[in-house]
């Protein structure tokens, strides 16, 4: 285990810019964060998850899939150099490693990982989140990961990768072992089992359609909640024609929207704002886990930031518990 | 533009004026991020705000001028094209006269634009005809709020959504419209505050209001009536207010003396319980906002309309305090702005009158011309008639398609044929600009600076993220290089904040606006001085007029009633997923896939009557025109009304609809015709 002082910083990712191109977490002029490029502003590492998912490094909102230039057909190139890309909460570590497992299944999807191998994923916890708050440390997900202790960053590297990069750092002191174990041992976190129990609800069937239709009719289909959410893989595809040019692209879909599903005839299995409600919020919560064994909500909360209206996944999972618990 | 950037833009859009970040790599455009702090979008968006890059690099751009030859447009160089613009213009002027000409301005582009082509109409080509597609939807609020308020904007805040006890809804989809303020009415509404939707539309806000009044269409006068009417009769109006802060209430209680809740009851189809109800609810709230749109301006007695919204907030007391007001909801992402800069025929920027002398000398000083003309100009949709009437030769629009957003799409299509000269400069081939003689490629608001002033007067920076495609150039670029073209040495700026300095001086309600004092949220005018912190409500120790005026109407009916011919009253409007002529939301993959084909929606009842079923392809025909559509079968709307929104080209609305004038506001009667229904074989 490493150790850095903040005024280490500047010089370390100096260092690691040489090799790896840099996606950092900023402080926009607006006082928004987000994982950037440090050119867009300072760096800012306390303050918790940034509301953009950190997962949009490597599986943009829209991206090139080829182009057709007079029969000559080209995919974009890799990245000219490989990304570093630091700000994973422990949480959005959980989402990154569910959409790696996602996009590797069957048919392994050359486009994200053309952006994915190669790539260093950092995180961060410790006594950086929101007002200080503790986010325990991941203790695995990643190539490294930075924990705050509150003067300093505990540097803890888990791959090859990673050990390379901070070999140089001097080390930590010897305590430091000890105060990541105190900070790994928490209390149970509520929202995670409220989601927990939302699931076990969904599972049990006994959340009756009247539900979806009062929580749909609250949803104004900005898509906001699909298109912040880690997990959320799935995309749509167009192409744009020219002359003698076809450019194919894809872009993030949400299942909010009546076209997700809409049949070429114009059924459509999911043709109510109800249904469109009760299957996102049923995706991650009961079909996930057949599928992959593990729920795909990882607690992030950012439908919830997102929402308008006050109907993400939390809120949501609150009222079921709270009417059908 | 090498590498990942962000820039910190404002929504093209509505007029909500959500702002977030345009995520670039290596130049192009790859997703947006909402802006987290900002005081009305709050780190939300709506689908065409998370969607609002995708259209940007579409292959379809404009990328170079085009003339006309050979009946044929054919690329040119900026040159040739701008020339002949200037060259064509002078010699229509010549021949005809100054007012031989019109320019059509867009609320759509920049403060700065807007302002710039009002500067060139009135100081290098002579003319007050200028006007923009404010003529359109919130004339009626111009003419109107002025009136009875002074001032014609939004009273107060989005952020007072949060904090009304009731809110009457009348006109106005918010949540699919202006989704970030709808959704705050809708939060409102789960937090105790009391809701009345006045539309015959089965619209989101209807399912959780309190009171849904479903009167007919075109009967918002008889209706605001009865409530008053209830109001006084119970003696629930602010009498205090009255006395003190209004004038002209015995012409009001005298004119809605008679609106008793039967006789509104029969003019408007509610029940008389329904009209007691909607008053006593909306006189009890100790903070009552009303908030509208279109289903009120765009009527025949559009501004009567407005008066009547106007005289029931001041009834209640209800203006000049948070969490009240009158708030009329601007449509585009700069209408406000469009207007606020004199892109209308009878003001300059700041509503300063060209009719008054003060005013002509001020610009006339300032601008280093020797007169500026003084009698108003042509609105725009006087202009159509004027043209076909031979009194207009040519053309100037800026980033509009009056094809597809004016009335009576026959007539219009007949007069821009038929002008000697019409030159467009937008972003796409709209079908207004394939008409044209010259077609001026233009940057879309992702490639150019300037600022855009939403619906709460909050004036905010727009910030270029990529450069325009091929040779297109921002507006305010072009519309400089034209005056210089045309001998005025006037317009020379080194950038838009430059433009905005002399908007300042010349601006009083704009005179504290710099952009060095524009971020991170902008500012509220009126802001009049370099300390002023902005406004966030207006009229709040006295109207911008001195006292709030009472002006009492008469119930019109609209111009053109269903009848034997006609049966079914055609109602018009948007859609969620796409905005206005669908230049940019037709070329967004997921609102096209969302919203693809034109679609009309009525009532079990009348496609029972009519033998038709959901999709069946139908034939919708008024006195102007004929258009083909797909059912849409919903109690959505009441029977005996159907509604056609009007993005589509396949199935243009506007084919149907009446061009019939507020005598006013010169506003068209979008929202009332008389169409049949027929199911096509």
């Amino acid at each position: 285990m490493k150790l850095l002082t903040p005024d280490m910083l500047d010089q370390f990712f100096a260092t690691i810019a040489q090799t790896w191109e840099l996606r950092l977490p900023i402080l926009l002029p607006d006082g928004t964060r987000v994982i950037g490029s440090p050119d867009d502003g300072p760096l800012a590492l306390h303050g918790g998850a940034v509301l953009s998912k950190p997962t949009a490094a490597f599986f943009p909102q829209q991206g090139t899939v080829f182009t057709a230039d007079n029969g000559d057909l080209q995919e974009p190139p890799p990245p000219e150099r490989p990304l570093f890309v630091l700000g994973f909460t422990p949480r959005d570590l959980a989402c990154l490693r569910f959409i790696d497992r996602f996009f590797a299944d069957g048919l392994c999807d050359d486009i994200y990982f053309r952006q994915r191998r190669g790539a260093i994923v950092a995180g961060l916890s410790g006594y950086c989140g929101p007002n200080g708050a503790l986010l325990p440390p991941a203790g695995g997900d990643c190539d490294l990961e930075l924990f705050w202790e509150g003067s300093f960053w505990l540097v803890i590297p888990y791959s090859e990768a990673g050990r390379g990069i901070v070999a140089e750092l001097p080390s930590a002191p010897r305590s430091a072992g000890k105060l990541l174990k105190e900070a790994s041992s928490r209390p149970p976190d509520e929202n995670e089992s409220l989601i927990q129990r939302a699931s076990d609800l969904l599972r049990a069937d006994r959340v009756p359609d009247s539900f979806w239709e009062e929580i749909g009719d609250r949803c104004i289909a900005c898509t906001g909640c699909n298109l912040a959410c880690p997990t959320c893989t799935c995309f749509g595809v167009q192409d744009w024609r020219s002359a003698k040019k076809v450019e194919r692209s894809r872009m993030w879909d949400s299942c909010q929207l009546d076209g997700f599903m809409r049949e070429a005839g114009g059924h459509n299995p999911l043709g109510s704002e109800a249904l469109r409600t009760r299957r996102r919020i049923h995706h991650k919560l009961a079909a996930d886990p057949q599928k992959w064994g593990e729920i795909s909500c990882f607690v992030c909360g950012r439908c919830d930031a997102v929402c308008p209206t006050g109907i993400g996944i939390f809120a949501v999972a609150r009222e079921m518990v709270a009417r059908f618990g | 533009m090498r590498g990942m950037k962000r820039t910190l833009t404002v929504c093209p859009y509505c007029g909500t004026g959500c702002t977030f970040y345009l995520v670039s790599d290596n130049g192009r455009l790859v997703g947006l991020e909402p802006s987290t702090t900002h005081p009305v979008s709050r780190g939300g968006l709506c689908v065409k705000g998370w969607n609002a890059f995708a259209f940007v690099h579409h292959p379809d751009r404009l990328t170079t001028p085009l003339i006309r030859r050979d009946g044929v447009l054919q690329p040119a160089s900026w040159d040739e094209a701008l020339d002949l613009v200037v060259e064509k213009l002078r010699d229509i002027q010549k021949r005809h006269g100054a007012d031989a000409v019109m320019f059509a301005s867009s609320a759509k582009a920049t403060n700065e634009e807007n302002y710039l082509l009002m500067k060139l109409a009135r100081a290098v080509f002579g003319t007050n005809n200028i006007d923009h597609c404010a003529r359109l939807c919130h004339s009626s609020t111009v003419t109107g709020l002025a009136e009875t308020l002074g001032s014609g904007a939004m009273t107060n805040s989005i952020s007072c959504f949060d904090q009304a006890d009731a809110i009457l809804v009348i006109g106005s989809n918010t949540t699919e419209q202006h989704p970030l303020i709808g959704s705050r009415i809708l939060n409102a509404v789960r937090n105790g505050t009391r809701l009345i939707v006045a539309d015959n539309r089965r619209i989101r806000l209807a399912r959780h209001a309190d009171l849904h009044l479903r009167h007919k269409n075109g009967s918002d006068v008889a209706l605001l009536n009865g409530i008053m009417h209830v109001i006084i009769a119970e003696g629930l109006e602010d009498r205090t207010f009255i006395a003190t802060r209004t004038e002209n209430f015995a012409a009001l209680a005298e004119a809605v003396a008679d609106w008793s809740p039967e006789r509104t009851a029969a003019a408007t189809g509610l029940e008389a319980g329904e009209i007691i109800a909607a008053a006593r609810l909306f006189a009890a709230a100790e903070r009552g906002m009303i908030v509208y749109s279109m289903g009120i301006t765009q009527h025949s007695h559009g501004v009567d309309n407005v008066r009547c919204v106007a005289a029931l907030a001041l009834l209640t007391g209800n203006v000049g305090r948070p969490g009240t007001g009158v708030n009329p909801l601007r449509g585009q992402n700069n209408v406000q702005g469009g207007c606020d800069m004199g892109a209308l025929p009878d003001v300059y920027s700041g509503y300063q009158k060209v009719s008054d002398p003060l005013m002509r000398e001020k610009f006339v000083g300032s601008w280093g011309v020797a007169d500026l003309p003084a009698s108003p100009g042509l609105p725009l949709t006087r202009a159509m008639d004027a043209a076909s009437a031979g009194h207009l030769q040519a053309m100037f629009i800026m980033g509009e398609n009056p094809m597809l957003s004016d009335p009576d799409q026959g007539h219009a299509r007949n007069v821009l044929e038929n002008l000697e000269l019409l030159v467009v400069q937008d972003i796409f081939l709209t079908e207004t600009a394939a008409l044209a003689d010259i077609v001026l490629p233009a940057a879309c608001y992702a490639e150019k600076e300037g600022t855009f002033t939403n619906t709460e007067r909050r004036v905010q920076r727009l910030r270029k993220a990529v450069e325009p495609p091929g040779e297109a150039r921002a507006d305010w670029e072009i519309i400089c290089d034209l005056a210089e073209r045309a001998g005025y040495g006037g317009m020379r700026y080194a950038g838009p904040g430059e433009v905005m300095e002399e908007i300042a001086r010349l601006t009083p309600s704009y005179g504290g606006i710099s952009y060095d004092r524009l971020d991170p949220h902008g500012l509220q005018w009126p802001c009049p001085d370099r300390d002023h912190p902005g406004t966030p409500v207006l009229h709040l120790e006295r109207f911008t007029r001195g006292l709030g005026r009472f002006s009492p109407v008469v119930h019109r009916l609209p111009a053109e009633l269903p009848d034997d011919r006609y049966p079914l009253v055609l109602t018009t409007g948007r859609s969620y997923f796409h905005w206005h002529t669908g230049t940019m939301t037709r070329r967004t993959h997921l609102l096209e896939r969302e919203e693809p084909c034109s679609f009309i929606e009525l009532h079990p009842d009348d496609a029972a009557r009519i033998g038709v079923r959901n999709r069946d392809q139908l034939l919708v025909t008024s006195r102007r025109g004929e258009v083909r559509t797909e059912a849409r079968v919903t109690t959505m709307v009441i029977p005996g009304v159907v509604f056609m929104p009007f993005h589509f080209v396949e199935g243009a609305a506007n084919a149907l609809t009446n061009n019939v004038l507020d005598p006013e506001s010169s506003i068209p009667e979008f929202k009332v015709c008389a169409v049949r229904v027929e199911k096509l074989p």
